[in-house]
């Protein structure tokens, strides 16, 4: 779906679109530091323009010609290649950043800048440096653009790792009590998995260069005349280097979805932080790890994800189990969301290991066709989860975070009689509970059913997920049980929440809704590279 | 190759054409002619010791670091006029080629000379004797030019004593009383070191016959023995020269003299004469003895891997800033060793990069402290830095900038830095070599974060304000400021290191 006033529109910025994308929160966080309590009006502006182009930028990607045969550049739009600095020792090396969306990355830019902004209006309890506080605050929205945009190893990381910077002073300086020691948690363990990663990305500029003459970190070739990427390079080796190279970006991707062993970090972070750190933490920062599982994974190193299928696949089952047995016990509400988060992002990875096993079949035999839609829709699914999970969980954590300024507590037990007292909130909160285990009629709904009906077609075993999601309906149900349908105690002060902290949630349970009754809308713009990455043909 | 730079210089060649044209028509020695800058030096550090009798002689001190700059630029030992001058020829000799200019020298010349230049913004601080402080921190300076424009054993080894010896004194010139014992403590390992270092010059004299690293570098020995002997005088030169840069088996100097000396000097043990010490065993290691290549690569890389430990282990167990700064040297020299072990070509120009960027990223971290210690009245420990962000936001967020560097994150060239040593030891096939880099990297995050969290996270325990004194904080804005760009434009410092690759 190409529109052509989009198209119009976006080619009239300067230094191209996706670059002046990039530009704008940079140029705002300067402003906004120098603004101090204007800082706000300065953040809003930007994020909705923001907003507003990566509306734009859905509407003028072209998904068509990714599935043409010999597709350039594996079907990216809008490429912008900026050379950083380049070294000649006989083979010259360069590092560049090159800039270029497919329907995924346009998605993944739309709802990075949707939570963005969404956590920019919900800053309204941000009262201490503010013009700081806006600063990191939209350094972090182009740290978020960059990793979704990047079609470059180093331009790649170089964002990545930008990321952390503005959140660790986010949650350290702006969070609760004990957050000093949440965001230094949160920075160490990060940076360890792209540390090993960072390994992965040189050995395969070493590897696939000595196997093949070209010596590169571009993921995509830019120019029909131009080196090839890696994209085309890595398929040439060796299988176990390949798997190599898969264990390293489970170890970087894997901290941030989180995965099982590698989770530790997250429900510190998650519930130290501020209202709005949370609500980007939870957002995007996971979809960061969900986005490079399928980029750098099915994308870019597909067999070695075909052989690592079954381990993936389980290991995503047991951490949504695990993840819901652990949110069950969890007495302070932002701490039981934020293990929800881990509980459904690991529905982000059976989608992604069910998909693996897609890949690589030949769509020319009958008896494979069926695998290959059932993979194409598991991997649908896991893209549509990423989306849903980022509007919904912000609606959570926002709801939890408000509970604090209303009823004093985040503390389950001490809280009662929600819906009497607090009527309006109480709706938000139950209206987003039951997207949050995914009741029909919600975007929560469509994205498991996608990845459980893709799965059990291909391992019958994986059903064992659904155990996660009936847990996961008691644990909610239970929570709202005791918060909200609780008889109120006259000795518990809780008051109503104003109209200005619930404005944040109400317009995220916009895309929540839609979504739930029209997946298309997301759906349409992912199935051209869905299709792209499994390799077969459209269902 | 056209250079990000070449048009300032060229510039700076045009208006002094006249000075040039001069010094080259005049009787003066064409055999000095490249060690003019480093004389310059000499010259003016007498000028400030007799004026200091009487007046402030910093002024001076700066104009003749002035002065070397422009000599440096002036004569440029590419340029065809100066090649020509048989003293001097196409190798920028001087001193019958003890000394050279070739482009390895020149990287790390400009290396001492802005980090001189800093040191000098922050001795507006020194309240001691003025006239043999300014004295012997420039002998020092023209001692360190002089250690890494030296091919010849016995030169190099003259010009380390002129380097090494003031610094001992100066040193011990700190103003507190440790700082006599830190100045005892580098005294008598740096005298250990020099021993270390003549014998191995006796050795390499006595095998081969000559001091000359040119010779050396194409002398095969005849017997398996010569050859052995020549292993143990490379084994003497990397604890030796190891000494004076701060990684194993001769770093424990480092944290007592560091944290004990006047701030200044620290700056400059740290941002200066420590990359001599790097350049100088670079030539040792890269020219003098690439016949044993294989066998030294081994050798640094466990001195790259213990340093990196020790430092980073260390530092996380210090409470004084300062001192963490010194242990966190430590570990970026490990992080640098990284490079030379690699030894092919992406390595040593990372190696020299980080050189580079160390300097400015330690420099002004040094150079910060310090001025908050004198004005603090004490020594800096991290309750000291509890909220200063309110107390002092400029200075706050300049330190913040260079922590951030020093932790290799993008947005500051210490991400570059990093980046290209760990590529190198990657492309030399060392890929475990990387991953303990980058794990120890993770590692050192453990104290760099500390300090951000005491400034940016801490409530401060009283609200005054902190004004640090404005010429010591405009050279670490300066380098501050320089971080940023050269993340930005990494090319304009990383031409010339790939350049001075030999």
């Amino acid at each position: 779906m190409q529109v052509g006033f989009a198209v119009n529109i976006l080619n009239m910025l300067p230094f191209g679109p996706l670059a002046f994308m990039l530009l704008l929160p940079l140029v705002g966080a300067l402003v906004a530091y120098f603004a101090g309590k204007e800082g706000r009006v300065i953040a809003l502006f930007v994020t909705f323009l923001e907003l507003a182009l990566s509306l734009l930028l859905v509407l003028a990607v072209n998904t068509g010609p990714i599935l043409e045969p010999g597709a350039l550049n594996a079907g990216m739009n809008f490429i912008n290649v900026f050379v950083i600095g380049s070294i000649d020792i006989g083979v010259v090396t360069t590092f560049q950043f090159i800039l270029g969306v497919d329907g995924l990355s346009a998605i993944m830019v739309l709802l990075s800048n949707l939570v963005v902004f969404i956590a920019a209006i919900s800053s309204n309890h941000i009262h201490k440096s503010e013009g700081l506080y806006y600063s990191l605050f939209l350094l972090l929205q182009t740290g978020l653009m960059g990793v979704f945009m990047s079609m470059d190893l180093i331009g790649f990381f170089i964002f990545w790792e930008l990321v952390l910077i503005p959140m660790f002073f986010i949650i350290g300086r702006w969070g609760e009590e004990g957050c000093e020691h949440a965001a230094v948690k949160f920075f160490i363990y990060t940076h360890l998995g792209s540390a090993v990663m960072l390994v992965a990305f040189f050995m395969m500029y070493l590897v696939a260069g000595d196997a093949t003459g070209t010596y590169t970190f571009a993921l995509i070739q830019i120019d029909s005349m131009g080196p090839e990427g890696l994209r085309t390079l890595i398929p040439n080796l060796a299988p176990m280097v390949q798997i190599g190279f898969a264990l390293a970006i489970f170890m970087g991707a894997g901290v941030k979805l989180p995965v099982w062993p590698l989770h530790n970090w997250l429900p510190w972070a998650h519930v130290k932080a501020p209202t709005p750190g949370s609500v980007i933490l939870a957002g995007i920062l996971l979809k960061m790890g969900g986005y490079t599982f399928i980029r750098l994974g099915l994308w870019l190193i597909p067999s070695a994800f075909a052989r690592l299928s079954i381990p993936f696949a389980v290991l995503a089952i047991f951490t949504c189990i695990y993840a819901a047995f652990t949110a069950m016990a969890q007495t302070d509400l932002k701490s039981l969301v934020a293990y929800t988060s881990i509980n459904h992002m690991s529905w982000v990875l059976l989608g992604v290991a069910v998909a693996a096993f897609g890949i690589g079949l030949d769509p020319g035999i009958s008896a494979n066709l069926r695998f290959i839609n059932a993979a194409n829709l598991a991997l649908q699914g896991s893209i549509f989860m990423m989306f849903s999970h980022g509007t919904i969980i912000s609606v959570m954590f926002i709801m939890a975070g408000q509970l604090k300024y209303s009823a004093g507590t985040r503390e389950i037990p001490d809280i009662k009689g929600l819906m009497n007292r607090a009527p309006k909130m109480s709706a938000v909160l139950i209206l987003a509970s039951f997207a949050a285990f995914g009741l029909p009629g919600f975007s929560g709904f469509i994205a498991e059913a996608l990845v459980i009906f893709g799965s059990v077609v291909i391992y019958l075993w994986a059903g064992i997920i659904t155990f996660g999601i009936f847990v996961t309906v008691g644990y909610i149900l239970w929570m709202l049980n005791r918060i909200v349908f609780s008889d109120p105690d006259p000795e518990k002060e809780v008051s109503e929440a104003p109209w200005s902290d619930l404005i944040a949630p109400i317009l995220m349970m916009i895309p929540v809704i839609l979504l739930g009754i029209w997946p298309d809308l997301v759906l349409d713009f992912t199935q051209a590279v869905v299709t792209f990455i499994i390799g077969g043909i459209v269902p | 190759m056209m250079q990000q730079l070449d048009l300032i210089a060229g510039f700076l060649r045009d208006i002094f054409a006249p000075l040039r044209d001069f010094i080259l028509a005049s009787n003066f020695p064409k055999e000095w002619i490249m060690s003019l800058p480093a004389l310059t030096l000499i010259l003016f550090a007498i000028l400030t010791l007799v004026v200091g009798f009487k007046y402030n002689p910093l002024g001076l001190s700066f104009l003749g670091l002035i002065l070397a700059v422009v000599e440096m630029v002036i004569f440029n030992p590419l340029d065809p006029v100066i090649t020509a001058i048989p003293e001097i020829g196409a190798g920028g000799s001087s001193f019958g080629g003890l000394f050279v200019r070739d482009p390895l020298a020149d990287f790390f010349i400009y290396i001492i000379l802005i980090v001189g230049f800093l040191v000098l913004m922050s001795s507006t601080l020194y309240g001691g004797d003025k006239g043999p402080y300014n004295f012997m921190l420039l002998v020092s300076f023209a001692g360190a030019i002089w250690v890494v424009m030296a091919t010849d054993f016995v030169g190099l080894f003259l010009a380390w004593e002129l380097m090494s010896t003031p610094t001992y004194i100066l040193v011990a010139l700190g103003p507190m009383r440790e700082s006599i014992d830190g100045a005892t403590k580098y005294f008598i390992m740096g005298l250990l070191a020099t021993m270390l270092m003549l014998f191995g010059i006796a050795i390499v004299y006595g095998v081969t016959g000559s001091t000359s690293l040119a010779i050396v570098a194409t002398y095969v020995a005849p017997t398996p023995n010569a050859a052995y002997t020549l292993m143990l005088a490379v084994v003497l030169f990397i604890a030796s020269f190891g000494f004076k840069v701060g990684v194993f088996p001769g770093w424990q100097w480092v944290p007592d003299a560091y944290a004990s000396a006047d701030g200044s000097i620290t700056a400059y043990l740290a941002g200066g004469s420590k990359k001599t010490g790097v350049g100088a065993l670079m030539r040792i290691l890269i020219v003098g003895f690439v016949l044993y290549q294989a066998q030294w690569t081994l050798l640094i890389v466990g001195v790259s891997i213990l340093t990196m430990i020790i430092g980073n282990v260390l530092a996380l167990a210090q409470k004084d800033i300062m001192r963490m700064l010194a242990y966190s040297s430590i570990a970026m020299m490990g992080y640098l060793f990284i490079g030379i072990a690699a030894a092919n070509d992406l390595g040593v120009g990372a190696a020299l990069f980080h050189a580079f960027t160390h300097a400015l990223m330690k420099t002004a971290a040094f150079i910060l402290i310090w001025a908050l210690s004198l004005k603090l009245a004490k020594r800096i420990t991290y309750d000291d830095l509890k909220g200063l962000s309110k107390r002092a936001p400029v200075a706050t967020g300049m330190f913040a900038i260079l922590m951030l560097s020093l932790a290799g994150m993008p947005l500051t060239v210490g991400f570059w830095s990093k980046l290209l040593l760990f590529m190198s030891a990657v492309t030399a096939g060392m890929w475990w070599l990387a991953l303990i880099g980058l794990l120890n990297s993770v590692f050192s995050l453990g104290y760099y974060l500390r300090v951000l969290r005491y400034t940016y996270m801490m409530d401060p325990a009283d609200d005054s304000r902190v004004e640090l004194p404005a010429i010591p904080l405009a050279a670490v804005v300066i380098c501050a400021a320089a971080v940023i760009l050269l993340f930005i434009f990494p090319s304009i410092i990383l031409d010339y290191a790939y350049a001075a690759v030999p």
